[in-house]
């Protein structure tokens, strides 16, 4: 104990030996806090809550920094299920006596684990709800509200109290009965529940005025029985009747029973069996069209790639010879053969014509540009080494013709040496004179224009220009 | 006779988890030993 003066430690003098202040009275209030503190000890010791508390309390109000009392009182508290209040206490505790204080342990068991704080929370919430239920008259709803208040925290005495008091209001004793047994469990002399108690087992008591005779009438009449919380009433020496009616009874209800399965259920069983055909129908009818339309997709992709097929079979024919090689290879081939082979026995023209024919038929056959660099490389070579001299064959050929008036063959010569060298002007002119002099004047004028716009330098070009305008008038 | 009514009264709405921090402040923590200290200091400054 120390002095509330100036704090030292009090010895066993009445005055404090550090400031001498008269501590008499100040050590008296201890004894008694202390007094309090043992009395609420014992209560609590034995479930004497309520009694606990109110020592405790009284222990407080002589010292307020009583950190057991405080303590305990928060404990019983909780006991009691009054978790704010308990914690209420031990946070003022764990004021006074920061260190080395049991409090701390409470409050940390309660606070690390947030699940149990918001259930302890909801099972307030929901007991002031009940509470708000039985000021509105909504009794139902508030026993309710207990019943899962208690089933949360079976503990709270004061949920206990209020529902047993709500079944007292209904005079279902036992059931109160059975609260305040439980109450009385939890704190064994609570005022509330000892008066509560009283006032049920009066209740139930068989000796008691009215309900005595109530119960004497129900026992006459009824046998009175329990199945696990329920009593259950059971009416005696009412006989059932029996009679041949029992068996009319019975056919008139198969009838009934049999009337509202044809005219209620069944058209209701049809409709639904109906709708559900239908559905199926619709959806059969949907997955059709969609195999229809695919169908039809794949056909018209089936068109298109014959066609395909057959474009391209057409094109790899062409390509093909008899004998299945490709054709244009086999004429470049034998241009190259007979050239390699050199002219031989039969005339220059001859050979000169032989390696042009096979290289025409090879232009004739083949796109040159989509064939291969070398394909081109060969077939270029032979025709720069053949056209120049047949050319030139042609053109001395179809000149000596021209100048001895046979025109067809000047014409057919000079076509063939302007085809190979397009850039002899003398093969053009002549040519064009040919024709001119064979009597195809069209052709004529048409060599000759095509003459004064490819070679407007021409020294020709001025004879052209005149004989177009003979032509002309 | 127990009356529904009045004993309804004597019940009264629980402290909820958020109001503690409340009621903890609220709370008059004033005991005979501060009356006794207060009593004291008056009849000192008094005989003064």
């Amino acid at each position: 104990m120390i002095c509330y003066n100036c704090g030292y430690e009090l010895s066993e003098k009445n005055f404090c030996t550090a400031c001498g202040a008269d501590v008499g009275l100040y050590k008296r209030i201890m004894y008694i806090s202390n007094r309090c503190y043992n009395d609420g000890l014992e209560k609590a010791n034995v479930r004497d809550l309520s009694g606990a508390i109110t020592s405790l309390r009284q222990c407080l109000k002589f010292n307020k920094n009583h950190v057991e009392a405080r303590n305990l009182l928060g404990l019983v508290y909780f006991e009691m299920g009054e978790v704010v209040a308990a914690l209420s206490e031990w946070v003022i505790s764990k004021n006074l006596r920061p260190e080395k204080n049991i409090a701390d342990d409470y409050i940390n068991m309660i606070q690390a684990n947030a699940g149990r704080l918001d259930s302890i929370n909801q099972t307030i919430k929901k007991y002031n709800q009940a509470l708000v239920y039985c000021r509105q008259d909504s009794k139902d709803l508030a026993v309710i509200q207990l019943k899962k208040v208690l089933s949360l925290n079976p503990k709270f005495v004061r949920a206990h109290q209020l529902l047993a008091l709500l079944y007292i209001n209904t005079e279902e004793w036992e059931k109160a009965k059975r609260e305040l047994e439980k109450c009385r469990v939890i704190d064994r002399n609570n005022t509330t529940t000892l008066r509560y108690l009283k006032e049920v087992e009066i209740m139930l008591t068989p000796d008691d005025g009215v309900r005595t005779k109530k119960k004497k009438s129900t026992s006459k009449n009824a046998v009175e029985y329990r199945h696990d919380n329920e009593t259950i009433i059971q009416p005696i020496g009412i006989k059932e009747q029996k009679s041949s009616s029992a068996m009319l009874n019975l056919l008139v209800g198969l009838a009934i029973g049999v009337a509202v399965a044809c005219f209620l259920i069944l058209p209701a069983r049809i409709q639904a069996a109906k709708t559900a055909v239908n559905e199926q129908l619709k959806l059969v009818g949907e997955q059709s069209d969609a195999k229809t339309a695919t169908i039809n997709e794949l056909e018209s992709r089936i068109n298109s790639l014959q066609a395909e097929r057959d474009s391209l079979g057409e094109e790899l024919q062409a390509y093909l010879g008899d004998d299945g090689s490709l054709e244009a290879m086999d004429e470049l081939l034998l241009a190259c053969e007979s050239y390699l082979k050199g002219v031989g026995e039969e005339d220059e023209t001859q050979f000169m014509e032989r390696i042009a024919t096979h290289l025409d038929n090879v232009a004739a056959q083949t796109e040159l540009s989509q064939t291969s660099a070398a394909f081109q490389s060969v077939y270029q070579f032979i025709r720069d080494e053949v056209n120049p001299k047949l050319a030139g064959v042609y053109y001395t050929e179809g000149y000596d013709a021209y100048r001895n008036g046979q025109y067809e063959t000047a014409i057919e010569k000079l076509s063939g040496a302007y085809n190979y060298a397009p850039d002899n002007v003398d093969a053009l002119f002549y040519l064009a004179g040919a024709c001119r002099k064979s009597g195809n004047v069209d052709q004529a004028k048409e060599l000759y224009s095509q003459l004064v716009e490819l070679f407007p330098d021409s020294d020709k070009v001025n004879k052209a220009n005149q004989a177009l305008e003979e032509l002309d008038s | 006779m127990i009356d529904f009514e009045e004993e309804l009264k004597k019940f009264h709405p629980s402290l909820e988890v958020e109001d503690a921090e409340e009621a903890i402040y609220n709370q008059d923590l004033t005991d005979v030993t501060d009356l006794f200290v207060n009593m004291v200091k008056e009849v000192t400054v008094g005989e003064e």
